[in-house]
Formats: C-alpha cells, sequence, structure tokens
C-alpha cells in the first residue's frame, strides 16, 4: 500500500451569501497516496472546486468559511497550522494548477519571472543563476520547445496549451507531494487535453507525486485516474478505484454520467443513435431536499430516498468501494 | 520597430491632430465669437474706428493667413502681443508659469502618491471597517463644495490661526513657500477623495483576477501580490490617468489662484477672459491642446514599458 499523503476528513465549506448561508462541501472524506492519482468527478457546483481550494486554504473568507473536519497533509491537519506556515506549504509541497489558462498567469511578468518566482520564495538556497537554468529546465520538462526563447516571452505570446504548460512547469518547480489540477484540461482542444494529461502522467512517474484531478469528464478519469470519487450537491456519493467504478458503478448518478459518456459501438464501429443524459437539474444548495439530494433525477426512487429514512449514508459495499444510496444498483 | 521609431510616428500622428485643433480654434475665435472690435470700442464706436482697430489687430488680413498664424503659434509658442497690455504672451506664459507649477505640481505629487498609497491600504483591506470607512470619508471630501474648503482654510487656518499667509505671492525661492502652503494642502483635500475612490477601484479591479489566486497557490505573502502582481497591472489604468493631468498643472487652479492672488496662468486666463483679450484666450486654448497632445503620445509611450501585451507596431 502506497503511502497516504493526503487525508481529507468530515470537510464541511460554508458560504454566507445574500440568500443566506450554503453548505458547498457537506462532510467530505478523499485520500490521495503517493504516486497515485484520484479523480474528483462531479457536474458544476457539485463542491469539487471549493474542496481542492479548502485544501490549499485559499477559501476566500468571508464569504466562504472552513466549518469542520480535518486536511491530514502527512502528518499535520492543515487546518490548525498558522498562514505562515501555509504559505511555505502552498507551491512547494502542495501545488495547484487551475482550468483557466488564459488568465491565471500574471499578463506583465514573463514566463520565466513567474517560475523563478517560485523557487525564490521556497528554495532560497539556489543562485539568480542557478533559478533561471532550474526554470529553464522545468520548461523542457513540461515539452516547451527551444525554453531558453520561451523564457523571456509573456504569457501572450503563448497559445492556450503552452500556458497551461508553463502553470504545471511553475507548481512542480518545488517537487511538491501533492498536485492538485482542478479541470486542467477544460479549456483546451481536445488534442492539447490528450498531451497534456499524459504530461502530467509522465511527470508524475518521474516525481511520483499525488494528483487530486478535478473533472467533470469520466473519459479523462478513465485515462488518468486510480482511483475516483464521485460528488453531488457537496457530497461524496461514491468512491471506487477506476475500474471498479467502471465497471460496476453502484450508484445511478454515476451509472448515469458513465452512460452520458459519447461512444462508439467497438463492433460495428457507429455512434450510438442518441446520447442518454441524466433528466432533471441539480437542486439548488439554498433548497436541498429532504433525504437523497438524487432522489429527483432518479429512476429507481423509493419513498425511503424521499426522506422517511433520513439522508442516505456513504456505506461500504465491497472493499475500497462505498457508495450514498439506499438501493445500490447491484 | 523599436521605441525610437514608434515614438516617431506617433510624433507624425500628431500634426494633423494639431491642423484640426487649429482649425477649430481658428473658428471659434474668428467665425463664432462676436465681433472683438465691438467689445474693445464699445456700442457708440463709428465704422471707421472700428475697420481702423481691425487693421491694427491684423484682423483685415486674409483668413488663410490668420489661420496658419495660429498653426505656427501652436509649433513655435509665438503667441503675439497681449490687447490689453500689450505684453509678448510668450513672455506673460512664461511669467505665469512658475507660480503656477510652485502650487498644481506639489499638490499634484502629493494628491497622487496619498491616494495611491490609501487605496492599496484600503485594498487590502477590502470589505473591513477601515476600507468602508476610508470611501465613506472620500464620498463626505468629495460632496463640499471647493470653495468651501478654500474659504474654511484662508478664515481658520489662515486667519484665526494664523498658520498659513492668506493670500498673495512673492517671487523666487524659498520665499512662495509660506505663500503656496495652504493652496496646496486644499488641493489635496479636494483631489484627494475622488483619486483614491478611482484607485480603489483600479486594484480592485486587479485583485479579483485569476492570476492572484495563482500567486496565492504559489505561498506568496498578501504584500508581495498586492505590492508586485497587483500593482504593476493596476499601473496601466493609472498611468493614463496621472500622466494625462499633467498638462492642465501648467495651466495653473483657476479658482485656487484667484482667491489667493497668485499671479499664475491661471489668473492671467482668468483676466484675458473678463476683458476680451482675444490673443491671450487663444494661446491658452492652443498651448492646452498642444500639451493635450503631447502628454497624450508620452502616455502611449509609457504603456508600452509597462504593458508587454501592447504591441509597437
Amino acid at each position: 500500500m502506497a503511502e497516504k499523503i493526503l487525508d481529507v476528513k468530515d470537510l464541511v465549506v460554508e458560504f454566507n451569501t445574500d440568500r443566506g448561508g450554503v453548505t458547498a462541501v457537506n462532510g467530505v472524506n478523499l485520500e490521495v497516496f503517493k504516486g497515485k492519482t484520484l479523480g474528483l468527478v462531479g457536474e458544476s457546483g457539485s463542491g469539487k472546486s471549493v474542496t481542492a481550494l479548502s485544501i490549499m486554504r485559499l477559501i476566500p473568507t468571508p464569504p466562504g468559511n472552513i466549518a469542520a473536519g480535518e486536511i491530514r497533509f502527512r502528518d499535520k491537519n492543515l487546518l490548525d497550522i498558522p498562514l505562515d506556515n501555509m504559505r511555505s506549504i502552498r507551491g512547494n509541497k502542495i501545488a495547484m494548477i487551475f482550468q483557466e489558462p488564459m488568465t491565471s498567469l500574471n499578463p506583465v511578468f514573463t514566463v520565466g519571472n513567474q517560475i523563478e518566482e517560485v523557487l525564490e520564495l521556497h528554495q532560497k538556497e539556489l543562485s539568480n543563476a542557478q533559478r533561471k537554468e532550474k526554470a529553464i529546465e522545468m520548461l523542457r520538462l513540461v515539452g516547451i520547445p527551444s525554453p531558453e526563447q520561451r523564457i523571456e516571452e509573456y504569457p501572450h505570446q503563448l497559445s492556450g496549451g503552452m500556458r497551461q504548460r508553463v502553470m504545471i512547469a511553475m507548481s512542480l518547480a518545488c517537487e511538491p507531494d501533492l498536485l492538485i489540477a482542478d479541470e486542467p484540461t477544460t479549456a483546451l482542444d481536445v488534442t492539447i487535453q490528450a498531451q497534456i494529461l499524459e504530461l502530467m502522467k509522465k511527470l508524475q512517474d518521474e516525481l511520483g507525486m499525488g494528483i487530486l484531478l478535478i473533472t467533470h469528464d469520466l473519459g479523462v478519469v478513465a485515462e488518468t485516474c486510480d482511483d475516483v470519487a464521485v460528488m453531488y450537491c457537496g457530497q461524496i456519493v461514491e468512491t471506487a478505484d477506476v475500474k471498479t467504478l467502471f465497471a460496476h458503478p453502484q450508484h445511478p448518478y454515476t451509472k448515469g454520467l458513465i452512460e452520458s459518456i459519447p461512444s462508439f459501438d467497438s463492433t460495428s464501429g457507429k455512434v450510438k443513435d442518441r446520447l442518454p443524459t441524466i433528466e432533471g437539474m441539480v437542486p439548488s444548495l439554498f433548497n436541498l431536499p429532504e433525504g437523497c439530494n438524487f432522489q429527483g433525477r432518479c429512476q429507481n426512487v423509493s419513498e425511503k430516498c424521499r426522506g422517511s429514512a433520513g439522508e442516505p449514508k456513504l456505506e461500504t459495499i465491497a472493499t475500497e468501494h462505498q457508495v450514498r444510496c439506499f438501493h445500490p444498483l447491484s | 520597430m523599436n521605441i525610437y521609431t514608434y515614438i516617431m510616428r506617433r510624433l507624425l500622428y500628431v500634426i494633423p491632430v494639431l491642423l484640426g485643433v487649429c482649425a477649430i480654434v481658428f473658428v471659434l475665435f474668428n467665425l463664432v465669437s462676436p465681433d472683438p472690435t465691438l467689445i474693445m470700442l464699445g456700442k457708440h464706436a463709428s465704422v471707421k474706428q472700428m475697420a481702423e482697430l481691425r487693421a491694427e489687430l491684423g484682423l483685415d488680413r486674409p483668413m488663410l493667413e490668420q489661420y496658419f498664424d495660429i498653426v505656427k503659434s501652436a509649433f513655435t509658442f509665438d503667441f503675439g502681443r497681449s490687447w490689453t497690455t500689450k505684453q509678448e504672451i510668450s513672455e506673460m506664459i512664461k511669467a505665469g508659469a512658475i507660480p503656477s507649477l510652485t502650487v498644481t505640481l506639489p499638490a499634484f505629487v502629493f494628491s497622487t502618491i496619498l491616494s495611491i498609497a490609501i487605496s492599496l491600504l484600503v485594498a487590502f483591506y477590502r470589505g473591513k471597517a477601515i476600507d468602508k470607512v476610508v470611501v465613506f470619508a472620500c464620498v463626505a471630501l468629495m460632496s463640499i463644495s471647493s470653495l468651501a474648503y478654500i474659504l474654511f482654510g484662508q478664515y481658520v487656518f489662515a486667519f484665526k490661526l494664523g498658520l498659513f499667509e492668506i493670500s498673495g505671492y512673492d517671487a523666487g525661492f524659498p520665499y512662495f513657500i509660506p505663500y503656496v502652503l495652504l493652496p496646496i494642502l486644499i488641493i489635496v483635500i479636494i483631489s484627494v477623495g475622488p483619486d483614491v475612490r478611482f484607485y480603489r477601484t483600479v486594484v480592485l479591479d486587479e485583485v479579483y483576477q485569476d492570476y492572484v489566486r495563482t500567486a496565492r497557490a504559489k505561498g506568496l505573502g498578501e504584500k508581495k501580490i498586492l505590492f508586485k502582481h497587483v500593482l504593476k497591472n493596476a499601473l496601466i489604468p493609472i498611468i493614463t490617468f496621472v500622466v494625462i493631468r499633467i498638462p492642465f498643472l501648467i495651466l495653473g487652479a483657476l479658482l485656487i489662484e484667484s482667491f489667493f492672488s497668485i499671479p499664475g496662468l491661471g489668473g492671467i486666463t482668468l483676466n484675458a477672459i473678463n476683458s476680451s483679450d482675444f490673443p491671450v484666450i487663444r494661446a491658452m486654448t492652443v498651448l492646452s491642446a498642444v500639451a493635450y497632445i503631447i502628454f497624450t503620445v508620452i502616455t502611449d509611450v509609457l504603456y508600452t514599458l509597462v504593458d508587454p501585451r501592447v504591441r509597437l507596431s
């Protein structure tokens, strides 16, 4: 069993808004292991990004606040340490890349400058020349051609895919133990997506970091993840290793997500006639139903789901396979 | 294209703009405004007297010639003589510019630095009590008429408490200093309200950008983020706002100069307007247009230095 580097326990994150308080993340448990990738999947608004930002303690406070739970990184609870210590972990031990490569880099500094800034912050022993050399090396590592010239360029001179590579180079410059990737390929076109995912996989093999990959794309999960956690309305509804999840999804929501991946029929070579979708909408966090949050969209819904038995709990149904459903599929 | 060719090219663009400005000035003064000889001689003047005065002032010359006089003055700064004082206008401007600048320049520098500093501070504590207090104070400061500040300052600080000179001016350094302190203070107070509000908005626009989140995720502290990442981006709109105000410093502060009897360009302009001294008004108009155009070019050049996205081509 690989070493556990991140252990999120019963995380609760609340936001105060003009319309009242909402619980964006409600009792989430996650584990990320060294050299492994955990995929965190869910629709927009399911609390994936809030979970990720909480781990970095980057939730804007106010309006947000981490109300309960623990975020154990190796042996420390990140929620207990002073902000200064947290800063020395950010970008150093835990790094993060974001969905928006076009705007995530500062437009008025060269990419070299921005990579060197991380090194300056966390590896103070390096000289200026060493920092520059390391920045060039990182750009080469992420597959940017002629890095010696690119280092002098500004973000606007690079394409979206190149910028995301720069973000990866920047995040990996200090060889973090954990990389949080929040929809790193969503804003990129499909061929570039595949390149970036492959690159992350390759760098994971070389550097041995754990990755928390946030995505709404199960195709990406199938290609890159070892374990998967599916989120719905701020809660984890199913978690398993990637093979089990795709082969035997237990939660109707997971099944719906898998079925709505566009695919070819491999024997006939034809595209399936109609892409199945999950009917209905995600309920508003301001107005969650009694009982199961998925009841309004579920085909197997029963009286029990409508609140007579309270909320469904996350139950272990097989080793390393948990599901939050009163009527698991098999 | 390097920066020098860029500057040269921008300066060449200035020429048609200047010709256009001169045309507008010409139309305003020669075609739209009433006959100056009528104003100068009063309504009982004879036609002969008026014709003589027109010849004396050069108003009987061909239109095109008069237009090119204006164009020429925009390049040579030779604006002829004042109708009322008969002085060389360029000499009057030279004499008036220095008293004006002794008031407006320090006031501008202080208020700009103070406003940017305050706006960074409130951006740092955005949403907290200090931010709200400062925004409220700015609105309160802006809501009071500048006349109130002038009269209050002169009466309380200068007359009652004797902290400053009430009005007047003494040429030469350092004799002018006691006379300019109160006007400077008043200009700073008048400008700080709107300035802080503007700079605060600019800085807050940047604070919520994605690159700030990236900087935090790198482990940077809030101060470093604000002073390095945010400030350099915020400088782009700030530069426009600051640089474009510089030409108006030379032109002086009309109200302040007249209340404090400072013999600056503001006062000269005011007198010229009162006595229908067309060449002086025209000179000030042309001068401000030229200064404005030049500083617009300077702003554009500064952009290329601050914002790498502005291409030189």
